[in-house]
């Protein structure tokens, strides 16, 4: 038994209204509501009431949505656990997230973990006709863990966010909203499902009584081959990472083509729009597509505030008024993030800072009680997260992003501490130092690590005598593998430089920027 | 497209005049938005639709020119 407004009623209610629709499709195939329904309720079968935390080998198939309800219809905490990340980092998530029981991928042969249960998903075909009308005996309360995803950590070990039922059932509700969706509608699956952005496209689609689109050309490279299939597909929802949109906005320009007519709403998010790209995107035959940019931290839950940019909606929002064009002195007018959506509470603090409270709200980072109290905060009798971004208010109530309060950057959408990548490139035996910067190539940011060689024997960090151009070369190719092995694609830096030395700040820290600067030059 | 025409996609794209024949994208700071754009400029200009795997499979201009002739050939039988 589900608490009231709880995430799985919304789900039962679609299969009921939509029993025989689609609920998704996949390599030209279906899987219905019931049918879905079915094998999301024998996996919370096999899986027992309360299996407390629950990994997930998320491969991008129906099967780890089928995981993903199976595991909340049990009253289980569901963690995406991505099995292209190397060994010890899955490690790492499994034990900083308290997982107790394993679902690998239906054709692995995945390394057990001692005191690890391995259960395998059930067959959807077995499956399909087994259900019976028993009740489910499991009673869930709002406050009970749904997923726990990961952010980046300064220390080098990621940090687990614990998002309750009662924060993912609100936002789903908002999101329906917001997306105006109706069962017609079929919704691309694109982001990987282990970042929480895919419950954006699951959650509100699947207790709507739309259809998920899973399609491998969504993410072959090529899009001529992704514009096709939508097209195909017929496709009327995209939600797409920033950076991506602004890759799409530059080849349609280039082919001087649009988006397939059956495409009725762009949502993008996850890093600040480009002024050139949305006026590029006005300027395309796309005033029929809603254009939504959106924003959220993963510790308030998805989507906490979105705003029109194009199309018939836009002039409800502030979004149709800004500015494209680089404004006079060369200052690049802001794209507004949003405004609050309807859950949320927000507050600005001294420094511009944006908190947001709410019922959204994450319950802290698990094991992790000072990482917590320093951004759970108090204002009021209210608690509040620090988002570390500053942000700036118009007088309609829209947001605009000013910068983060802390290292924090965005590579391809993703969060990333160049602290974390700093202590892990420090790992490596013949590294002395290190400094990770952000730097912009050509539109977009990727990561830069500048090395200084160390004497592996004693930790000495100064430089090894007599070096040469091959030494240095090879050690960043080291470097460039010992990370591969190690954390996601996300966290290695496109370009790896070895250097004689690193800038310091006056008082004694590395200066990232400053040793960027120095040699950006010599990074080719 | 030959290599020289690859290479001066490379060099656009990473805005780096720096370039050569066995000039490893995602080593010169390539990744996989930037690798977005010269597969669309490949396809434009030589008419082949090359993916991801492709290009991590040859990630240098001489083996990318290789891959787009050898494509090409196919296209052209079927």
């Amino acid at each position: 038994m589900f608490y009231p407004h709880d995430l799985m009623n919304d789900f039962a209610g679609a299969v009921g209204r939509h029993p025989d629709r689609p609920a998704i499709a996949y390599n030209g195939r279906t899987l219905t509501y019931s049918q879905l329904h079915a094998w999301a309720r024998a996996t919370g079968r096999r899986l027992g009431p309360r299996p407390g935390v629950v990994g997930v080998l998320a491969s991008r198939s129906p099967a780890t949505v089928a995981a993903l309800l199976g595991i909340l219809a049990a009253g289980g905490t569901y963690v995406p656990i991505d099995p292209a990340y190397p060994w010890p980092r899955r490690r790492a998530l499994m034990s900083a997230s308290g997982c107790a029981t394993l679902i690998p991928p239906t054709d692995s042969t995945e390394p057990t973990e001692p005191g690890v249960r391995l259960v395998d998903l059930p067959s959807h075909a077995a499956e399909a006709g087994r259900v019976t009308a028993e009740t489910d005996a499991v009673v869930v309360a709002g406050d009970d863990p749904a997923y726990i995803l990961f952010t980046s950590g300064s220390t080098g070990a990621p940090k687990p966010v614990v998002t309750p039922r009662r924060a993912i059932a609100v936002v789903t509700g908002a999101l329906r909203e917001l997306f105006g969706l109706a069962p017609e509608d079929r919704v691309l699956q694109f982001a990987s499902l282990n970042w929480d952005t895919c419950f954006e496209e699951i959650l509100p689609t699947l207790t709507t009584g739309a259809t998920l689109v899973f399609h491998d050309h969504a993410h072959s490279g090529s899009f001529h081959r992704m514009l096709r299939m939508i097209a195909a597909e017929r496709i009327t929802v995209l939600d797409l990472p920033s950076a991506f949109w602004h890759e799409l906005v530059r080849h349609l320009v280039d082919e001087g083509a649009t988006l397939p007519a059956c495409v009725r709403l762009v949502v993008i998010g996850g890093e600040a729009v480009s002024a050139a790209r949305l006026a590029d995107w006005r300027a395309l035959d796309t005033g029929g597509i809603r254009l939504v940019n959106t924003y959220g931290c993963t510790e308030t839950t998805l989507i906490t505030h979105a705003i029109d940019l194009h199309g018939p909606l836009a002039a409800r929002g502030a979004g149709e008024r800004v500015p494209t064009e680089p404004a006079a002195g060369g200052v690049r007018e802001r794209v507004p993030m949003g405004r609050p959506l309807p859950h949320v509470r927000q507050h600005l603090g001294e420094d511009g800072e944006l908190l947001v409270g709410g019922p959204s709200l994450a319950l802290g980072y698990r094991g992790l009680p000072e990482a917590t109290a320093e951004r759970f905060v108090e204002v009021g009798s209210e608690r509040y997260f620090r988002t570390g971004d500053r942000v700036g208010l118009a007088a309609d109530g829209t947001l605009t992003h000013e910068g983060r309060l802390d290292h924090e950057l965005k590579i391809r959408g993703i969060r990333v501490d160049p602290g974390e990548v700093e202590a892990q490139i420090s790992g490596h035996p013949r590294v002395g130092a290190v400094a990770v910067a952000g730097v912009t190539v050509a539109d977009h940011t990727t990561l830069a690590a500048y090395i200084v060689a160390g004497r592996p024997a004693d930790g000495d960090t100064t430089t090894v005598p007599g070096r040469s151009a091959d030494d240095d070369a090879t050690l960043a190719a080291d470097v460039r593998d010992y990370l591969r092995d190690r954390v996601p694609c996300h966290l290695v830096p496109s370009r790896i430089t070895v250097v004689p030395e690193l800038v310091y700040t006056a008082s004694g820290k590395v200066d990232r920027a400053g040793s960027h600067r120095r040699y950006a030059s010599a990074t080719v | 497209m030959n290599v020289n025409a690859v290479s001066a996609v490379f060099q656009r794209v990473l805005e780096n005049p720096e370039v050569r024949a066995d000039s490893d994208f995602f080593v010169m700071g390539g990744d996989s938005l930037l690798a977005t754009r010269v597969l669309s400029a490949i396809a434009r200009t030589s008419g082949v639709e090359l993916d991801f795997d492709d290009f991590l499979d040859a990630p240098t201009p001489s083996a990318l020119a290789k891959k787009i002739a050898s494509a090409g050939q196919d296209v052209n039988r079927a």
